[in-house]
């Protein structure tokens, strides 16, 4: 979060029974979850699993005790973005003792999909009935991350929850969220609003290339997470420039603005996925409504500590966030006026945000526990077995 | 007749391949500047224009040199480089250097000398040259129709051959007139404008790659001076 005082909270904490009640349901459906995670064998995994289980339980009971959302969903998701990489690079080294994918490999269909090329698919697939990415369809011994696996996780969460997958499954974004909360004050304050748009030209241009070419054109030379994933192996001048490229993006839109700027840069001035998801963000019955009568003059500290710029004064004016709002919290938990308020589409706007904030919050966090908790567990077992 | 039947099958089968190789190029050109239906209709009636040029061009190398892929391997570099390179610099130039509008009229005396038109900067026919550029590009709907072309016995044969085939394609470019209606979103605009400078870059790398393999090819000039001695012994 940027550089304002923390917020004043309007609404005491809740007690800590009503808080353990209204965590009990989700430490049962979760249960339910984690429970083929709990069974595998050996004790890393049990004792990882049981772990992450906790994990998640804790942070939603500090969720419903202090009635904030943001700052508790910031520590699942900068662990997940964190730890999402460990679990993949030990997986990848352990099958071919290597980040990087020789092309025999990628002909064999052997490269893990990612829900970053989606976008890219679908007007070869509409086309040509072919999916231009290098994997399988179904999952196999060599490759677990199948197509159809992520597109009907993907199409699950989008449907439900819209663009608050970038909040709570993307496991990217963790990353530049994590080195947005270093710095204590932003170095680089002004931002010119157009930046908001670069997601958008770059979803049109490689959703145009990749028609054109038939290859993921971002996964080739653009995914700044390439450099902490998995990435071609370098045999050629073109594939050692796609490194250096995905290097370079890494580091200057993960690393180097979130730490100046405070803000998700990668998120929200490059990532076209998430400009993908923002055209979905109108699927999800959940938003975010800034109540204007509430608001009165201004203080615009809900746009100020917005992560991805996702309110302007037009926005505030209208009493709607744009569409790349990825429902974080943030504006909501900062408001001193309780104007920022949780909603649901077809009710007034501030009738009862707590009983939507709630509702949504049910919803997201299944599915994080479900997606991000299941990563945080495989790593942690990585972890615990190499110390254990 | 048969022949032109199936040029024009053979354009519209492939069509798809055609708008999705074109574009790239196209459709953020077509969204960079808000106009009404009929202007843009236009530009793409122009761009096409320029498209049927270069297919033309390229109808009429096939036959001189009666071969499938007329131009020898490293002039074949030289010519899809400079495309690329030319496909860039438009590109940019359309990102970077909007044109400008005629001021709004405003109630002041009437200057006694004043200039009729915008005061543009020089653009060259940016629509046209870039369905040039892109007609150019080889393509495999392209390449089928060029061995098609290559076999004809006459030069006019060859020709409405390709006219043909061209117009068969053409019908799949009428959707991107959809593009239209979205210039009352202010940022479809500055999207597009993004988009190009985007696409710029790529074609200007696809452009150095081309020109690098055609450095590093040998004796190119000698091949160069081959073909285009043949192509006219030929026609």
């Amino acid at each position: 979060m940027l550089d304002q005082p923390r917020p004043i909270a309007l609404a005491p904490p809740r007690g800590i029974g009503r808080s353990l009640l209204l965590t009990v349901p989700m430490a049962l459906f979760t249960l339910l979850l984690f429970t083929p995670v709990l069974r595998q064998p050996g004790q890393p995994a049990k004792l990882a699993a049981l772990i992450a289980w906790g994990f998640m339980l804790a942070l939603f009971f500090l969720m419903m005790r202090t009635r904030e959302t943001y700052r508790w969903r910031r520590i699942f998701f900068v662990t997940l973005g964190f730890l999402f990489p460990v679990g993949f690079i030990w997986d990848l080294v352990a099958l071919r003792s290597s980040m990087s994918i020789p092309i025999e490999r990628m002909l064999f269909g052997d490269t893990p999909f990612c829900f970053m090329v989606i976008p890219m698919t679908l007007i070869p697939a509409a086309l040509t009935k072919t999916i231009i990415f290098p994997g399988s369809i179904l999952p196999t011994a060599s490759n677990p991350h199948s197509i159809a696996m992520m597109v009907a996780l993907w199409l699950l969460a989008t449907v439900i929850l819209g663009k608050a997958w970038c909040s709570y499954g993307c496991f990217f974004g963790g990353l530049d969220e994590g080195f947005s909360s270093i710095a204590k004050k932003a170095r680089v304050r002004k931002i010119n609003p157009k930046w908001r748009l670069v997601p958008w030209a770059i979803l049109v241009a490689i959703v145009l290339l990749s028609a054109a070419t038939f290859e993921p054109i971002y996964c080739m030379w653009l995914c700044p997470f390439k450099a902490v994933t998995e990435f071609p192996e370098v045999r050629s001048v073109q594939t050692a420039v796609q490194f250096g490229i995905f290097i370079a993006l890494f580091l200057g839109l993960v690393v180097v603005l979130p730490y100046l700027t405070k803000r998700r840069t990668q998120c929200a001035f490059f990532c076209p996925f998430g400009a993908f998801q923002s055209i979905f963000s109108r699927t999800s019955i959940f938003d975010i409504r800034i109540d204007k009568e509430k608001c009165g003059a201004g203080c615009v500290l809900c746009q100020n500590n917005c992560p991805t710029l996702a309110i302007d004064k037009e926005s505030i004016q209208t009493g709607k966030t744009l569409s790349t709002c990825m429902r974080c919290g943030a504006c909501v938990d900062v408001c001193r006026k309780n104007a920022a308020v949780w909603h649901i589409k077809g009710t007034p706007v501030g009738v009862s945000p707590e009983r939507a904030r709630l509702l949504y919050l049910y919803a997201a966090w299944v599915f994080a526990s479900m997606f991000g908790g299941s990563i945080i567990a495989n790593s942690l077992q990585k972890l615990i077995g190499l110390l254990v | 007749m048969n022949s032109m039947t199936e040029a024009l099958a053979l354009g519209f089968g492939s069509g798809p391949v055609c708008l999705a190789s074109c574009g790239p190029v196209l459709l953020p050109w077509l969204g960079a500047e808000p106009r009404e239906l009929r202007a843009t209709g236009r530009l793409l009636a122009l761009f096409l224009g320029g498209r049927l040029a270069g297919y033309l061009v390229f109808g009429v190398v096939a036959w001189a040199a009666g071969v499938a892929l007329p131009v020898d391997p490293h002039t074949r570099t030289l010519v899809f480089g400079l495309a690329n390179f030319g496909l860039a610099a438009l590109l940019g130039i359309s990102a970077f250097l909007p044109r400008r509008r005629c001021p709004p009229l405003r109630d002041e005396p009437v200057p006694r000398l004043y200039q009729i038109g915008s005061r543009d900067r020089f653009r060259p026919p940016t629509a046209l040259t870039l369905g040039f550029l892109t007609g150019l590009n080889l393509c495999p709907p392209f390449v089928t129709a060029g061995v098609r072309a290559a076999a004809t016995r006459s030069l006019l044969g060859a020709l409405l051959f390709f006219a043909v085939f061209f117009v068969g394609t053409a019908v799949w470019f009428l959707p991107s007139l959809a593009v239209s209606p979205l210039r009352r979103f202010g940022v479809v605009s500055t999207v597009a404008r993004m988009t190009m400078g985007a696409l710029a870059i790529y074609y200007a790398y696809l452009g150095i790659v081309c020109a690098a393999s055609w450095r590093l090819a040998p004796s190119r000039t000698a091949d160069f001076f081959i073909f285009i001695t043949g192509m006219v012994s030929h026609a």
